[in-house]
């Protein structure tokens, strides 16, 4: 088994670089769009033969055990190549709680699955009256017998017309003093009779999200993780490392590039008002990299990120939709044509990336939510 | 090391309000600070060992410079450090004249604008032959209290740069006050003694460079600036209460402070990029343009920071008594000088094209 993280940063980027380079399909790079499995199965099955589904989990459970430096180099190399994330769902969320709030049956039986996509799964966190207030949560789990029985609705569920599982946040004490507490982590098959999912129409046209109704639905209680009632906290754990990959500068960066050899292809540039916005916020992605290399160089030298890693995710993503709305711009009176826009060799998407860079506001914590904490846990402003 | 002597310094002094008091007394900075900063090793921090300096880059530079910014001190470090040693340094490194001015024994001005578009630096007006200077020279920094002059000029056979005592016969120095109390100095020469420190095309390729990294000095200047302006106006929104609370409490509030915040970790993050950088590279268009980048993002953010700071004040912030308004005056100064933010961004951006068609 090799040592990646005994490779120097370079040789390993190097690695990872010329693995997705030769590898990943060339259709697949960048994909408006978050996949069904079928899609990207044929890639999936590289990536698990080369032992790289998992680069976070550690060696013993079949990861790569990057340690925080190489990982993100990991995913730098990753979203540079536009290679998609796939179904990583299990593998980013489910499989790092098991690991570290599971037992060795749950560890024995479910990670393989996980690493072979044999159990796709989805994400049950958000509910009609539990979105930005998560802890509100209603979605409840009663013991009955040998299963919990779930009743209740999860939304904004990510391709859940696509997951053979789902793990949830579910109320298993509705008496507990504050309702974070009361609240625990549990999986559960999606292919039963009390499982319902519809799906949602999104402004872009897609059909990723979901609803998921539980009328009656089952799972053995062996699928509780960790202890009942302590869900809450047993997810917040997972976030850590998640908040910098949310703030990464390349979903931006790769906008940016977009954007120039479009404005540049439809002459946008010989307007200087022009030329200063597009000045604005290619610097602006600039010196959010500066930024974001300060808290990477932070992880990398072994350090926790604190909450201040938060004002990443403001920055890049409200910058990321003003480079999307200068492409509509530039696009003039094409710009509410739906499908690619050529200009010379070049084919632009605009509306697919104005689309895609509007709910980065809204998920992963809206940006007002990450302004509350910043306000609270970074300045210390009462309230 | 070199921050944590230099801000021990200026507090010791007693931080904004020192600057508050030489304003009040009509402008200029304090000779004697002027030594203090020398002793501390401030203005040789970029002149080379061998040449009685520290021998550290530009990011070094702006290490110091934040902090000046941070307390709003009066005494010219970045003109010092940037023009008028960047220039000595470059084009007479053994002139004792370079030692003078380490040491704190002597500030020079640097006069290199004339009146014109964008303020560039003409040499068309100004003459030098024989000895004398003719001609005017504007937006000169220090010019009321310096003891001497670096001026741009024409000569026979090409542009020199020479050097001309305050009060040399035939100078005239006329005085453009500055919303934060200092002063620009308009200078004219008619014959005016003066002594040539380097002729030849050296001359103007030198001064490329000093503006460049004076640009970015300033833009380390803001950042400090902004950083400090910034808290200021969190300590106020934690203590100022209305409707029984702090304001603080009122996440209309809060949420301009974190985007104020933000911007000024990102502000920070960039300049030092770019600063660093800047000591990376030795291509002179390479390194404008990051100086571009910096005094852009600089001039963004403090303008940005220190007006949201005077809305977050309230009536107060209008009044002269609180410091935060100084921030403001000061912003404004510092952002005309060099060149604001719209124009740096014209700038980056036909660097960058221009990098692009040489690629």
């Amino acid at each position: 088994m090799t040592d990646w993280n005994a490779m120097g940063d370079a040789e390993f980027r190097k690695e990872a670089r010329e693995f997705f380079e030769t590898e990943y399909p060339e259709n697949l790079r960048h994909l408006p769009h978050r996949p069904k499995f079928a899609e990207i199965e044929h890639w999936h099955r590289k990536l698990h033969a080369k032992g790289w589904v998992a680069p976070a989990w550690p060696a013993e459970y079949g990861g790569m055990g990057l340690n925080a430096a190489k990982l993100l180099i990991f995913y730098e190399e990753q979203q540079r190549w536009g290679v998609n994330r796939g179904r990583d769902m299990g593998v980013q969320m489910v499989g790092p709680l098991i690991i570290k709030f599971g037992t060795q049956a749950q560890k024995d039986y479910w990670l393989p699955r996980i690493l072979s996509c044999e159990d796709i799964w989805c994400q049950g966190y958000s509910e009609p009256g539990a979105g930005s207030d998560l802890a509100n949560l209603r979605t409840r789990a009663e013991l009955d017998g040998d299963d919990f029985v779930i009743n209740g609705q999860k939304i904004w569920t990510t391709m859940a017309h696509d997951a053979t599982h789902i793990f949830m946040l579910v109320r298993t004490d509705s008496d507990a003093p504050k309702k974070q507490q009361g609240i625990s982590f549990l999986l559960a098959p999606m292919d039963q009779p009390g499982v319902e999912v519809r799906t949602i129409t999104t402004l872009s046209g897609e059909t990723e999200f979901c609803e998921v109704f539980f009328d009656n639905a089952r799972t053995p209680r062996e699928n509780l993780v960790g202890e009942l009632n302590k869900g809450w906290t047993m997810a917040k754990a997972l976030l850590s490392f998640e908040r910098i990959f949310i703030g990464a500068p390349n979903l931006a960066q790769n906008a940016l590039g977009q954007l120039e050899s479009f404005a540049r292809g439809r002459g946008a540039f010989d307007d200087p008002a022009f030329r200063d916005r597009f000045a604005q916020a290619a610097l602006d992605v600039e010196d959010h990299a500066a930024l974001y290399a300060r808290f990477a160089d932070q992880l990398k030298r072994g350090e926790t990120l604190g909450a201040d890693v938060s004002m990443l995710k403001i920055w890049v993503t409200e910058c990321f939709q003003r480079i999307t709305e200068l492409m509509i711009e530039a696009a003039g009176p094409d710009g509410g044509s739906i499908g690619p826009l050529q200009v010379g060799n070049v084919s632009v998407d605009v509306l697919a990336s104005f689309y895609k860079a509007r709910p980065t506001t809204i998920y992963g914590g809206s940006n007002e939510i990450q302004r509350n904490i910043l306000s609270k846990a970074v300045l210390g402003l009462p309230g | 090391m070199l921050r944590e002597s230099v801000r021990t310094l200026f507090d010791r002094a007693g931080g904004v309000g020192r600057s508050r008091k030489l304003r009040d007394s009509g402008g200029g900075w304090d000779g004697e600070m002027i030594r203090e900063l020398a002793e501390a090793g401030v203005f040789g921090v970029a002149v080379p060992e061998e040449n009685g300096g520290l021998g550290m880059g530009l990011a070094a530079c702006g290490v110091i410079a934040e902090e000046v910014g941070r307390v709003l001190a009066p005494e010219p470090v970045v003109a010092t450090v940037g023009l008028s040693l960047g220039l000595l340094r470059r084009l007479c490194p053994d002139h004792d004249m370079i030692g003078r001015l380490i040491g704190g024994d002597t500030v020079l001005a640097t006069a290199w604008q004339e009146r014109g578009p964008n303020g560039g630096p003409a040499e068309e007006n100004c003459r030098y032959a024989d000895g004398k200077l003719t001609g005017n020279k504007a937006w000169v920094v220090g010019a009321a209290e310096a003891q001497g002059f670096l001026v741009l000029a024409k000569g026979n056979t090409g542009p020199v740069l020479v050097m001309v005592e305050a009060g040399a016969d035939g100078l005239s120095v006329e005085k453009l006050t500055q919303a934060d109390g200092s002063t620009m100095g308009e200078l004219s020469f008619a014959g005016t003694p003066a002594e040539e420190m380097a002729g030849g095309v050296a001359v103007p390729d030198a001064l490329d460079e000093a503006v460049n990294d004076t640009a970015a000095l300033a833009a380390a200047e803001l950042v400090g600036l902004s950083e400090r302006a910034f808290e200021t106006a969190l300590e106020y929104i934690k203590t100022r209460e209305q409707f029984d609370k702090p304001i603080g409490s009122f996440q209309v509030i809060q949420h301009r402070a974190v985007d104020l915040h933000v911007t000024c970790e990102v502000a920070q993050a960039g300049v030092r990029e770019a600063l660093a950088l800047m000591d990376s590279e030795s291509d002179p268009k390479v390194r404008a343009r990051l100086a571009s980048r910096a005094k852009a993002r600089a001039v963004t953010t403090a303008k940005k920071i220190t007006r949201d700071a005077i809305q977050l004040h309230g009536a107060v912030g209008y009044t002269d008594e609180f410091d935060i308004g100084l921030y403001l005056n000061r912003a404004l100064v510092l952002s005309a000088w060099l060149g604001d933010d719209a124009y740096h961004r014209r700038l980056w951006f036909d660097a960058r094209e221009g990098e692009g068609a040489a690629q």
